[in-house]
């Protein structure tokens, strides 16, 4: 923290529960006032009934008074506290609400990009732990902040008015707290880093011991990996032992000095003193009667500590996360004509040093396949990737039907370009839902002919609940299947341009032919443009891009491009020498 | 949870253990003692006889005295146990981890366990004195008190007495409401994690879909259910510690009527009840207080119960004399087995010759890949036997199996050390030289030369720099290194370039030569060069049986697959006009 702007996003978190925060306080401070009042009316009830031991009368109308006070204040702090508590509770639950949401807001508008990365950790420790981490600043922190300090210094202020020199003893204890609090908390920042370090050690231990168990056991190495765990697990095991005698010596001190029996003596001690130097019996009970409670609550803080200091990391984490610039939209939106994809001296960068992309310039026409292809690292993904604006371009323009992509509204750009890549990507949700996910007003019998076209309906029918069968419950399809249930979602969506990856036609051996059938299918009429692996897939294109370094090398259609003798027929040379070895006699290549 | 932590302890440690509660039982009676002992000391001060009041204040100042030494004990024993527990944890978790079956680790359990390993056997270790020895302060000093005041006013320690029974029922409703509660807001939170990273990682294809779409609404149901169940709660959190803490009021309200009554009446002496009230207003914090910590306990009971559940699985039965196979075939009889409702092998039988390859082949979900499992002792049938050169899998015993089946997954998993040492981990007890020459008969010098560093490249976590093919072509080397007489082979189904094809198809020649492989085929040049091949029929039998050329020669199902294969490898991408 500290920069404006990182402020201002604390305060924006907070937004929601600002409302409460006034009702946290003012009911804290009541709660704290009104804890320290029984005290005071035993203190006054002694008063009242002391005379009797000297055969006085007592006033019995006083005493009924100060009993009706003291029950009246018990629950009126009971009550205020617990009302300070469900109120901050309750703030809390809406601030949960509340960052989700936004979490939520602004993984939909982050560049797809940013979805390539794992990002599955990062978001799955956002919701869960960040945001339950801030319970305790929300819930529990201003409500114990207000009690440690308030019921002291109610508490202070009454003994000094009644009787200074027990004011004084009762100092002591809380002064004895926070020195050695202070001792104890030296060094306590390189302590927990520390902590951190073995616990990643032996967390990183754990999981290669479990996840290398089954290749361990079957050499016989059992003993490598298991001795690994152990070195880690002593290293852990000592580290927490020397930090425990550490702070412990100091806690203990702590917990020993402000003890309620260690307390009580010391003031009864400076209590007799003074009676004996004439005070009167009854001015030194309040200093026995509050005094004992005084670092109570201050002891508590200490050890909710630990839990503040999770709750600023989550804070800063969350703050990171909101902080990361979402895709750009574009001020006066620009409507697409037609469906023609062009590139104009485009170039890309993912760091902003290293270009991998260089002045790549081309057009794809509607109804024409546009492969590219070239080897791995030739940026032949990355570029495919630009056209649905997974990332902007570096320098020059992609632009579909005229319009920059960056000009277009999300919503008319995605109604233009569709996509299917490898990674498949299905809720948890009915197959139906599934399918019209992108056209949730599709019609049944739209639904059917999507998926029929990508040969998936009959499978769909052998599940006992057909299309409302949900994915991952009741439907558990194999990776082939699961691709054909994004082609006919992207058949129903139909997308007038189309990015494809050619791998996804063999995500699954087993259905092989059945997911080129669908691949066929959503092709047609569409401008194409296909990432290519095999080429023997593509030599049918239209129009093939050989890129290189980033740069396109060569361009033209299969046979142009043969009879051209250049890096593409030396790479069809090649592929067709290891394609035969790899193909069993009688199978064309 | 005390019953838990000792059982998982050592000698040492339980001694400790027993020793830390002693001194905190110590602790929490001296001090309910320190506490009864104002009454004759304020009742001393009040009538002005301050000889006497001298007197209890250094009887109370001694008990003050015992109190802290037993304090400062319970604390140093403590800090022995809570390590002496960590350690004993720790070790018996590492232990268990090594006996438990292959099975268990069919799911990814790394995440579980390495949490157990870390927060929880820690929370667990550190529970008795963080969070046992206040809860037990709560009660015993309380206790004493209570017991205590019998000797100074019979009447109104009964009448606080009568409200124990009261206290105890409340603590009890309000547990046993929040751990069904809190287990309802634990389904939710998984329910809503779940829903967000889903819906994070099906972002692209949610772009393209509008507003208020229909992942929307799913993950908006589930912030909601969750927002419900939180909600739900505090409602009965807030409202059974309300309910006790008000009782605990009760109680003290009880005393300060009663006594201001019978004080007034004069039957109680004015010094006696203010001595008591004295006592009642301190006494009841800690009870109040340890409501609270309830929750500590649940934490520390769920890190104990994971702990208990892997000591009470079920290792595989062992044969007492191990019985030698007399050759490398494998036979399966009438197997039936599954993973839990529906089997997914019926009655399936199979001799696989010793020596030579058999192919699988099948649709997905037709038990490929269960058949290997079951050879390598993974798991036993629930019906039928699967033999190992004419013996019983049970009766040669997991260790046998171990060493004579090299296993070649899909999942294959590298330690993040150099490429050579994973391979290495086949036998150890082979020269550089040896395992760079098994390595390359695999093709893994490929990888090395592509590596800036060769041989001793790492492979990162997990292998994470090697693609999937690279890293089945270093499990490979190792089966080759290890030299075992059965190799087990789950072909990678991911598209393979061209290159990584070739490869993995000169390891596997490499590797077949004089052993019994089985393979989980989808290469066209694995399954046609076979010696026999298995087609499943993906209702837990076999279809047909045969070599190649003899299948193909019967024009059955499995001419019908090879024709649709050998098609799909010409296939073009050209719209249809």
């Amino acid at each position: 923290m500290g920069t404006t702007s990182e402020q201002a996003d604390a305060e924006g978190f907070f937004a929601p529960v600002r409302g409460s925060l006034a009702a946290i306080v003012a009911l804290s401070v009541v709660g704290a006032v009104s804890s320290v009042v029984p005290f005071i009316a035993v203190v006054e009830l002694a008063r009242t009934l002391l005379p009797a031991l000297d055969g006085e009368a007592v006033d019995t109308g006083r005493v009924w008074t100060i009993v009706v006070i003291a029950v009246i204040a018990l629950f009126a702090g009971f009550g205020a506290a617990f009302a300070s508590g469900a109120v901050s509770h309750f703030a809390d639950a809406e601030l949960q609400l509340s960052l989700r949401r936004r979490i939520i807001r602004h993984l939909q508008r982050l560049p797809l990009g940013w979805f390539d990365a794992r990002s599955s950790g990062t978001v799955r420790k956002l919701v869960e732990n960040d945001v339950t981490a801030l319970h305790q600043l929300v819930a529990h922190t201003i409500q114990d902040v207000i009690t440690a300090v308030a019921v002291p210094v109610i508490g202070l202020v009454y003994l000094f008015a009644v009787e200074w020199r027990i004011a004084l003893a009762a100092l002591l204890p809380l002064v004895v707290t926070i020195v050695l609090y202070a001792m104890m908390m030296r060094g306590g920042a390189e302590q927990y880093r520390r902590y951190d370090q073995a616990t990643t050690r032996l967390s990183g231990a754990t999981v290669e011991f479990v996840h290398g168990i089954a290749v361990v056991k079957r050499f016989g190495q059992l003993g490598r990996s298991h001795r690994r765990y152990r070195e880690a697990m002593r290293e852990y095991v000592d580290f927490i032992g020397q930090w425990t005698r550490d702070t412990a010596l100091w806690f203990t001190a702590i917990e020993v000095a402000t003890s309620p029996a260690v307390v009580l003596a010391w003031l009864l001690a400076v209590g007799l003193w003074l009676v004996e130097a004439g005070a009167a019996p009854i001015d030194v009970l309040p200093g026995v009667l509050l005094g004992l409670g005084l670092s109570g609550p201050l002891m508590k803080l200490g050890s909710s500590a630990q839990f503040l200091r999770n709750a600023t990391k989550a804070q800063a984490s969350l703050a990171d996360f909101l902080a990361l610039p979402p895709v750009p939209q574009p001020d006066s939106p620009q409507e697409p004509a037609g469906a023609d994809v062009g590139l104009d001296r485009v170039a890309f960068s993912y760091d902003g040093e290293h270009r991998v992309l260089h002045d790549i310039t081309a057009t794809c026409r509607p109804g024409t396949v546009t492969a590219l292809v070239g080897a791995s690292g030739s940026g032949k993904s990355t570029l495919a990737k630009l056209v649905p604006r997974f990332y902007d371009a570096t320098a020059g323009e992609v632009a579909i039907g005229g319009a920059d992509v960056r000009d277009t509204a999300s919503a008319d750009l995605y109604r233009r370009v569709g996509f299917v890549f490898q990674d498949v990507q299905l809720l948890r949700a009915s197959l139906r839902d599934n399918i019209r996910l992108t056209r949730p007003d599709a019609a049944d019998e739209q639904i059917e002919r999507a998926a029929r076209a990508a040969q998936i309906h009959d499978r769909i029918m052998r599940f006992p609940r057909g299309y409302d069968s949900v994915v991952g419950e009741d439907a558990n399809l194999s990776g082939g299947e699961a691709q054909r249930v994004t082609i006919a979602r992207a058949l129903l969506a139909d997308p007038p341009v189309l990015v494809l990856d050619e791998a996804t036609a063999f995500a699954d051996p087993d259905s092989e032919a059945a997911i080129q059938y669908a691949l066929s299918a959503l092709a047609a009429d569409r401008t194409v443009l296909v990432i290519a692996h095999r080429l023997h897939t593509v030599t049918g294109a239209d129009q093939i891009l050989v890129l290189d370094g980033g740069r396109i090398a060569e361009r033209g259609t299969h046979a142009e491009l043969l009879a051209r003798q250049g890096r593409y027929a030396r790479m069809w040379a090649d592929y067709r020498a290891n394609h035969a070895r790899s193909l069993p006699e009688g199978a064309r290549g | 949870m005390i019953r838990r932590l000792l059982h998982h302890s050592t000698p040492k440690a339980r001694r400790l253990l027993i020793a830390e509660l002693a001194f905190i039982v110590a602790t929490a009676v001296l001090q309910g003692v320190v506490f009864l002992m104002l009454v004759p000391l304020l009742q001393a001060l009040f009538t002005g006889d301050t000889a006497a009041a001298r007197t209890w204040l250094l009887a109370l100042a001694a008990t003050a005295a015992a109190c802290a030494a037993a304090h400062w004990t319970a604390s140093q024993i403590g800090m022995r146990a809570s390590t002496a527990v960590l350690d004993s944890l720790l070790t018996r978790l590492g232990d268990r981890l090594v006996e438990l079956p292959i099975a268990w680790y069919a799911t990814d359990r790394s995440g579980q366990t390495t949490q157990l390993a870390t927060h929880g056997a820690m929370f667990a270790a550190s529970a008795p004195y963080a969070v046992l020895r206040l809860i037990l302060a709560g009660f015993i000093t309380p206790g004493t008190v209570l017991a205590g005041m019998y000797l100074f006013d019979w009447r109104l320690a009964l009448a606080m007495t009568a409200t124990v029974p009261v206290m105890w029922l409340v603590f009890r409703w309000l547990r046993r409401g929040m751990e069904r509660d809190d287990a309802e807001h634990a389904a939710a939170v998984a329910e809503t994690s779940n829903r967000v990273i889903e819906f994070a990682r099906a972002q692209p294809a949610l772009r393209t879909a509008a507003d208020g779409s229909i992942a929307d609404r799913l993950v908006e149901d589930a912030l909601q259910r969750q927002h419900r169940a939180y909600r739900g709660l505090l409602v009965t959190g807030g409202a059974g510690i309300a309910t006790f803490t008000g009782v605990v009021q009760l109680a003290l309200t009880v005393v300060i009527v009663l006594g201001a009554y019978l004080a007034v009446g004069g039957s109680l002496e004015p010094a006696t009840f203010i001595a008591l009230l004295v006592l009642g207003v301190r006494f009841t914090e800690p009870i109040a207080n340890s409501g609270a910590l309830g929750g500590g306990v649940a934490i520390a009971n769920t890190a104990l119960g994971q702990l208990d559940e892997l000591l009470a699985l079920e290792p595989l039965p062992e044969p007492a004399r191990p019985r030698e196979p007399q050759d490398w075939s494998i036979a399966f009889e009438d197997v039936t087995f599954g993973y839990g409702a529906d089997p997914v092998l019926r009655d399936l039988s199979f001799t696989a010759p010793s020596g030579r390859m058999t192919a699988i082949v099948g649709p997905s979900g037709s038990g490929k890949t269960t058949v290997t499992k079951l050879v390598a002792r993974f798991y036993d049938p629930e019906r039928g036997t699967v033999r190992i050169g004419g013996v019983p899998v049970p009766e040669l015993g997991t260790a046998a199996v171990e060493a004579a089946v090299a296993p070649v997954f899909q999942d294959v998993y590298l330690f993040d050390d150099t490429i050579l040492n994973n391979v290495w981990i086949g036998n150890p007890a082979l020269s550089r030289d040896e395992v760079i020459a098994a390595a390359t008969r695999a093709r893994v010098d490929e990888i090395a030369d592509r590596l800036p560093d060769g041989w001793d490249a790492r492979v990162g976590e997990g292998g994470s720099n090697l693609s999937g093919g690279e890293r089945q072509r270093v499990s490979i080397a190792r089966a080759l290194l290890k030299d075992a007489p059965i190799v087990l082979l789950d072909e990678a189904t991911s598209a393979l370039d061209i290159g990584n094809e070739i490869a993995i198809g000169d390891a596997i020649d490499a590797a077949r030569e004089g052993r019994t492989m089985i393979v989980v085929a989808h290469r066209l040049q694995t399954i046609m060069t076979a010696d026999q091949i298995l087609m499943l029929d993906g209702e837990g039998g076999i279809r047909e049986s045969g070599t190649h050329a003899e299948l193909l020669a019967a024009d059955g199902a499995y001419a019908r697959y090879w024709r649709e294969r050998v098609d799909a490898t010409g296939w073009q991408l050209t719209p249809t006009r």
